[in-house]
């Protein structure tokens, strides 16, 4: 055990004697991790700040209350213009898109809903789709929202109803039944507007219609408070791949320098040679993690369910990696093909693992193989430990998968390393 | 001490190593002399087990397999290319492998401290090693080897691309260490080094030994004659009696100057001198290990 910690100490002052490698293997995942978190920390929130040009020809009381509910989203940049140069900023792609108010947008329902004539234009961008479907729900809410509004002015309710009234009796496509129908409900609205106190006519009426915000209420309960606990476990796996890919080379390294071979001629073992090799890339991924551990904790207040579950499944994780960086790294001969082979595995690993793409939105004959990627079981242990609320039982499975993966890979490197007689 | 029997190794149709065998004795240093890709590299890989033979075997201390600890902790290794870490101190890199050769302590500091004195980088000991010129970082190479005493040396052209400077440190280290009785194989492909510091010398050429001897016994076998090189302060009268009266047909003219190659140097230059004529300078080059190689071969130890 003491050569394996001479051999340790030796490849971390190695490691650290090089400023380039201190960045990359020290820096750089830390920096990857945390870019990363700070990229997803806005997930639920959608892009901020979408600029779209509004076009307000219908100037009514309605489109008013609509644009100013519009100003008051966050994640919109309003900028009131004329139809002409909103389109032209659309075509210029400076916007992402225009929303033209037509004259008669503010005639209450009828105009809401009518599909024939509609009193919405969206101009978007066909590259920015994505944006303008963002944008079509932050609409439909501020109409629902600016509509609840005039839900709680009786008059205009009443001037409502009335027309629905004389709509309903001037059809003709509709059929008895259901004409008679709907205008006995139409009616009863009409009683109960005429009715109903004005104290409880308000109250009967909340602000929020449809409040989106209210959604969240649940994810607390039940799920991460914080985007970066979704993250954190993504972060930290890039992290540890970041650091395994390193040292990949290591073993390669030694051998063109000449070094590797004034170890074989010593008094000490392969499995000696890679243990060591394996116990500073342990070191050097337990100081990294500790790193984003305590900025998760400072910078970005990330709760952790349970602290003992997540040491447990950090350290397997790491245990994992270490071990399939020992077989990587007794492959290839040169600097080079190590390297290659060590990004290219840990790579596809990650790809199929989760690592990259969220499982979920992986194609559904490709999720059976996140199975046998490492990956998808570090990051499974880690959520399970921050923010599944994994019983130390549960937590047995993953843990145990990815000792069996990192125990496995050790002892091929070591075999592989045995038999090469170079 | 050292026992190499019928040793073979092959890499696809290229033989590297064929059929050598050679015996040497405890402190005795043994030279494997060659030019390069005659397989001494990858004797010496034989000999300390970092290559398997594809046939005969190696014995080191009558044991014959180079994997053990104990015979591991007998060998020190002088590998031809660089085996130290750039990143490191000369301090560090010596630390490092003493402790991975057992050593510790009190005993760890002394011999960290001998070994880069005889390698002369005592003062610059701190530095690390990519600031070191060739010459030095060969030296700090060589006594990595030292650092755990051991009793058997294996020297793989130790002094490649070094400064003369250097190089004679290193001469200096090999004959001290000769002088503590330490058994040595040294591969080179410089004749004077194999001249100057080995007992016997076995000539590789393709991967076998073509002869193995003392440097007088394998110069005297396969050296050939030597070679003189007379001028004289006039130019001689009568070219025919000076080749009667050194008894060689051969000899070449070239205004006052003679050349000529003789078995019996001394005896023929007695014969010039009873000619009458005074001489102006006079060389004579006895035949070496590179004439040895040149006669054995057909080609020059550096073709």
């Amino acid at each position: 055990m003491k050569t394996v910690l001479f051999l340790a100490i030796k490849d971390l002052r190695v490691l650290l004697s090089d400023k380039g490698n201190v960045f990359w293997v020290f820096g750089f995942p830390v920096m990857f991790a945390l870019f990363f978190g700070a990229i997803y920390s806005g997930i639920g929130k959608g892009p901020s700040g979408m600029k779209i040009a509004v076009v307000d020809d219908d100037k009514s009381e309605f489109s008013g209350n609509f644009i100013s509910e519009l100003e008051s989203d966050e994640a919109l940049k309003i900028i009131p213009t004329s139809r002409d140069d909103a389109v032209d900023k659309v075509r210029k792609g400076k916007i992402a898109a225009a929303v033209i108010l037509k004259p008669g947008f503010g005639d209450g329902f009828e105009a809401l809903f009518n599909s024939e004539d509609p009193k919405l234009e969206i101009a978007s961008d066909p590259s920015r789709r994505m944006e303008s479907g963002y944008l079509q729900g932050l609409l439909a809410k501020a109409q629902f929202k600016t509509l609840s509004g005039k839900f709680t002015d009786r008059q205009w309710m009443k001037g409502q109803v009335g027309l629905w009234k004389n709509d309903m009796r001037s059809d003709n496509d509709l059929d008895s039944g259901q004409k008679k129908l709907l205008l006995n409900f139409i009616d009863s609205l009409d009683t109960l507007l005429n009715d109903i106190s004005e104290q409880n006519y308000q109250a009967g009426f909340g602000e929020d219609i449809l409040n989106f915000a209210k959604l969240d209420v649940s994810r607390e309960s039940e799920g991460p408070t914080t985007s970066f606990q979704i993250t954190f476990p993504q972060a930290m796996l890039w992290a540890i791949l970041g650091c395994t890919a390193t040292f990949a080379i290591s073993i390669v390294k030694e051998r063109t320098n000449g070094t590797f071979a004034r170890l074989c001629i010593g008094p000490i073992g392969r499995a000696h040679i890679l243990g060591g090799k394996g116990l500073a890339c342990f070191t050097t991924c337990v100081f990294i993690m500790s790193i984003l551990f305590i900025a998760s904790k400072t910078i970005f207040k990330m709760p952790i369910g349970n602290i003992f579950l997540f040491i447990t499944a950090s350290l397997c994780s790491v245990l994992c990696f270490v071990g399939l960086m020992m077989f990587i790294c007794t492959l290839g001969r040169t600097e080079q093909s190590a390297g290659g082979a060590g990004w290219a595995i840990l790579m596809i690993m990650s790809m199929i693992g989760g690592g990259m793409v969220p499982l979920v939105f992986m194609p559904s004959w490709l999720r059976p193989f996140s199975h046998i990627s490492p990956v998808k079981w570090s990051i499974f242990a880690l959520e399970g430990a921050i923010w599944r609320n994994f019983s130390p039982a549960e937590m047995i499975y993953p843990c145990l998968v990815l000792l069996a993966i990192g125990v496995t890979f050790f002892f091929l490197g070591v075999e592989v390393l045995r038999r090469r007689k170079d | 001490m050292i026992k190499a029997d019928s040793l073979k190794k092959q890499y696809g149709n290229i033989v590297a190593v064929d059929d050598v065998s050679f015996e040497v004795q405890k402190a005795e240093t043994f030279g494997l002399l060659g030019p390069n890709g005659a397989g001494k590299t990858t004797t010496i890989k034989l000999l300390c087990g970092l290559l398997k033979p594809d046939a005969g075997t190696v014995t080191l201390d009558g044991k014959t397999d180079p994997g053990l600890i104990d015979v591991r902790l007998s060998l020190g290794v002088v590998p031809q290319t660089l085996a130290i870490y750039e990143e490191l101190s000369a301090e560090e890199n010596l630390r490092f492998f003493g402790r991975i050769y057992g050593l510790s302590g009190q005993k760890l500091k002394e011999r960290v401290r001998d070994c880069l004195e005889i390698a002369g980088l005592s003062e610059r000991s701190k530095e690390r090693v990519s600031k070191y010129s060739g010459g030095m970082k060969r030296r700090l190479n060589m006594v990595c080897s030292l650092l755990h005493e051991p009793p058997i040396l294996l020297l793989d052209e130790p002094t490649v691309g070094v400064d003369p400077q250097s190089r004679n440190l290193i001469f200096d280290t090999i004959e001290d260490i000769k002088k503590q009785g330490r058994t040595i194989i040294y591969t080179t492909h410089y004749m004077e080094e194999a001249q100057r510091l080995c007992e016997r010398v076995a000539i590789l050429d393709h991967g076998k030994i073509l002869d193995m001897d003392t440097v007088e016994n394998l110069i005297t076998k396969h050296g050939g004659p030597s070679h003189i090189e007379a001028e004289f302060e006039e130019k001689p009268p009568d070219p025919g009696r000076i080749k009667s009266l050194i008894d060689n047909k051969d000899v070449q003219f070239e205004e006052n100057e003679i050349r000529f190659q003789t078995e019996k140097p001394m005896e023929s230059l007695a014969k010039l001198n009873s000619s009458g004529l005074r001489f102006g300078s006079l060389k004579i080059q006895t035949a070496n290990l590179e004439d040895v190689f040149l006669n054995l071969t057909g080609r020059r130890l550096r073709d």
